[in-house]
């Protein structure tokens, strides 16, 4: 045995490397995953996809037994939270209909995004301790694309495709240290980038950096993504404003953010497979 | 030709040890987080077996651990764990050669030397992207590390067994 290693192994080992330089080079140069890393991920999608449903079961079983009080006390929110919220609307749509009525008089045509929509299941949460992702069932065979916005049923941004295989993919939590997204505050309308840092990651929050010297934010502001340069859908929300701070030079501010998702009690979201401003 | 077969059979079960660990991390320690970290059990499928084969072999093995995890998982270089995982073998291999005898306290220092090289290569590559964050990224190495630490025993004597198994005659 030692002598097959004596003999082969640096073969063993060239090859190996060549076959990693290979897949390094094909990851690089494509903009789906490599025809290897395509196959990983399709053999390991059914056995994601079975220890997802076991978890959701037994998670199912035990909300079930779930102390009913709490239920009883979370319904009451519940329902001071919705007719605050019906009040919202019926403000809401009187301002809707005088902007249209504005509209109309200035002959401005009404601007608003068509978002063609794919829904995904959460097959795996963050797989290490250095990223912060999740991969869902859905991958080129449903016209999933790398770079496409992941969004959970309340419209709160939840990442962006990574890597995308047959019928996975890959998506990076906007707290991953990748994130780069442009942003604008919702009261004051200052721009910025909402940045993944790494040492906010584990707390589940990021930075909103690039801030306008003169930039008043408070905690609680919403933050949302400006959709300049068109390369992502504007007015999706990012998170809130945590707490301010200056940097060391006292010139420029940034904030903290806390994403509005819990990525943890995730289990179902959108993709934004492409978008359009419609008139 | 028997020792052609005896090499395949030998490392198809250290193959099979080390997918029942990827299969155990995917299945259970995904969902556990400890002191805020999951259990992270990849460093150890590259770094034990090399205590017990030895250097050479114990790299060739970790390379193909660090091919299959570029496989499966995220990473900041699309060969991340192909890279540094051989280095992981050979420090596990010349530490069972050189320092301490193959078994529990080996297989500690050397996922402690897993996890200083995984980590730091992690680190490095984010001040190399200008997010330099070392003092959390030791933290998380600590702490990956000390959760990951007691998985050393049942993962060492997975692989102690399939060495036993394959070495009856040496």
């Amino acid at each position: 045995m030692k002598r097959f290693f004596k003999d082969h192994g640096i073969w063993v080992l060239l090859a190996t490397a060549v076959i990693s330089v290979a897949l390094a080079a094909m990851s690089f140069f494509s903009t789906d995953a490599s025809p290897l890393v395509d196959l990983a991920g399709i053999i390991a999608s059914p056995f994601r996809s079975a220890y997802t449903q076991v978890a959701a079961w037994f998670n199912d079983k035990q909300n079930y037994y779930q102390d009913v009080t709490a239920l009883e006390e979370e319904n009451a929110a519940l329902h001071k939270q919705i007719a605050e919220m019906e009040a919202q609307i019926r403000q809401a749509q009187d301002t809707m209909e005088e902007n249209e009525r504005l509209r109309e008089k200035l002959n401005l045509p009404l601007e608003r995004y068509e978002l063609e929509l794919e829904l995904a299941n959460i097959t795996a949460h963050t797989v290490s301790n250095w990223t912060s992702s999740l991969t869902l069932d859905r991958g080129t065979d449903h016209g999933v694309a790398v770079d496409d916005c992941v969004i959970s049923s309340t419209n709160d941004l939840v990442g962006i495709v990574s890597e995308v295989g047959t019928n996975w993919c890959t998506v990076l939590t906007i707290v991953d240290t990748d994130t780069s997204l442009g942003a604008q505050v919702f009261r004051t309308k200052d721009l910025g980038v909402a940045v993944g840092d790494f040492s906010l990651m584990g707390e589940e929050r990021l930075l909103l950096d690039y801030l306008p010297a003169e930039s008043q934010l408070l905690a609680g502001d919403l933050v949302m993504t400006s959709g300049l340069g068109g390369y992502y859908p504007s007015d999706l929300v990012i998170g809130t404003v945590a707490e301010v701070q200056r940097d060391d030079s006292g010139t420029a501010s940034y904030a903290v953010l806390e994403p509005r998702v819990d990525f943890s009690e995730l289990s179902q979201v959108f993709i934004i497979k492409s978008f359009d401003i419609v008139s | 030709m028997l020792a052609r077969n005896e090499t395949i059979f030998k490392w198809s079960l250290y193959a099979a040890a080390a997918a029942l660990c990827f299969l155990v991390q995917g299945c259970v320690l995904q969902a556990v987080s400890l002191w805020g970290v999951i259990p992270f059990l990849y460093p150890l499928v590259a770094a034990i077996p090399a205590t017990y084969e030895g250097s050479l072999a114990g790299s060739i093995f970790a390379l193909a651990v660090g091919v299959a995890c570029d496989l499966l998982l995220p990473a900041p270089l699309p060969c991340f764990y192909t890279l540094v995982f051989p280095f992981v073998g050979l420090c596990g291999g010349l530490l069972a050669q050189s320092l301490l005898r193959a078994g529990f306290l080996c297989s500690l220092c050397a996922a402690a030397a897993a996890f200083l090289l995984t980590d730091g290569f992690h680190c490095l590559l984010l001040w190399s992207a200008g997010k330099a964050a070392w003092g959390t990224g030791a933290s998380v190495m600590l702490r990956e590390f000390c959760v990951t630490a007691v998985l050393t025993v049942p993962v060492t004597f997975l692989f102690r067994a399939v060495y036993r198994k394959t070495h009856i005659y040496d």
